[in-house]
């Protein structure tokens, strides 16, 4: 018998697993209120904030977008594929995936390397703090996703990969919010 | 051809995220600092939009989707008061 659909506007009606819902929901949260902190920090001094953010790689940052929702489009390409048993080509997905986000932190290293050079650090101004807080909570969230892609290409179960596919796609998300609020908004 | 969703979301994402880059290059060229904060902040909320919908599979539950689209939107309004506060002040 074929299973009930389910109520519209229902926890079941929820694709994959609730509690990666909590998780995805929990972590806006967390970085909805740092950037609204960010922005409300901005206030006590607009002029040093954009000063601060002329020091920001924009176009590597831009570059760090497309490379992030390209290694999203893998990932739920890699969902596709599994379900129609194509194994191999699923796990090349995850790979490319996985590569793409390697790409992103070393993006990011070199944005890092490039403050310090210059002597920008934690304590320079309040700009850099939520900078290096929200970039750097966000750049621990691409390396667990990277470890979790990797997991979900050895144990390929379809479900396995959406509930992982689901984690990477919320570090997406955070990524399409902090990017024009910390890089862009002068 | 029929293009399938996930790569219209993809191109769509691509398009909003370059779109974001030029728009916020507009300051320079003396467009206001506020209309350009306005649609910078809408294009996150669209990117915002299609990866709900199509990375994390929303389309399946349009009442979820809704529920998160407004909540979000709210939220991007929340932020350009806030960006906009220093403006209003001066």
């Amino acid at each position: 018998m074929a299973e009930p659909m389910p109520r519209p506007g229902s926890v079941e009606e929820l694709p994959g697993e609730l509690l990666m819902w909590v998780l995805i929901v929990s972590e806006l949260l967390v970085f909805g209120a740092g950037l609204a902190a960010f922005l409300g920090v901005r206030i006590t001094d607009p002029s040093g904030f954009a000063e601060a953010q002329d020091h920001l790689h924009r176009t590597a940052a831009a570059l760090n977008t497309v490379v992030l929702v390209t290694s999203g489009f893998l990932a739920a390409r890699a969902l596709h594929l599994r379900e129609a048993g194509r194994r191999a080509a699923s796990r090349l997905h995850l790979g490319g995936a996985m590569a793409l986000g390697v790409v992103f932190l070393w993006i990011k290293g070199i944005e890092y390397a490039d403050k310090a050079a210059q002597g920008i650090g934690f304590e320079t101004h309040p700009f850099f703090m939520f900078y290096y807080l929200l970039t750097g909570f966000h750049a621990a969230h691409v390396a667990a996703g990277i470890l979790i892609l990797g997991l979900v290409a050895v144990w390929d179960e379809a479900h396995h990969i959406k509930v992982a596919g689901a984690f990477w796609h919320m570090v997406d998300l955070m990524w399409v919010l902090l990017f024009p609020v910390v890089y862009l908004l002068a | 051809m029929r293009v399938c969703p996930l790569t219209r979301a993809w191109s769509a994402l691509l398009l909003l995220s370059g779109l974001s880059t030029v728009i916020a290059s507009l300051v320079t060229r003396g467009l206001a600092p506020v209309a350009v904060g306005g649609a910078i902040l809408v294009l996150a909320w669209l990117k915002a939009r299609v990866i709900l919908s199509r990375y994390l599979g929303l389309w399946k539950a349009p009442g979820w989707r809704a529920g998160f689209n407004w909540v979000l939107g709210f939220y991007c309004l929340l932020l350009l008061a806030l960006y906009f506060v220093p403006t209003v002040v001066s």
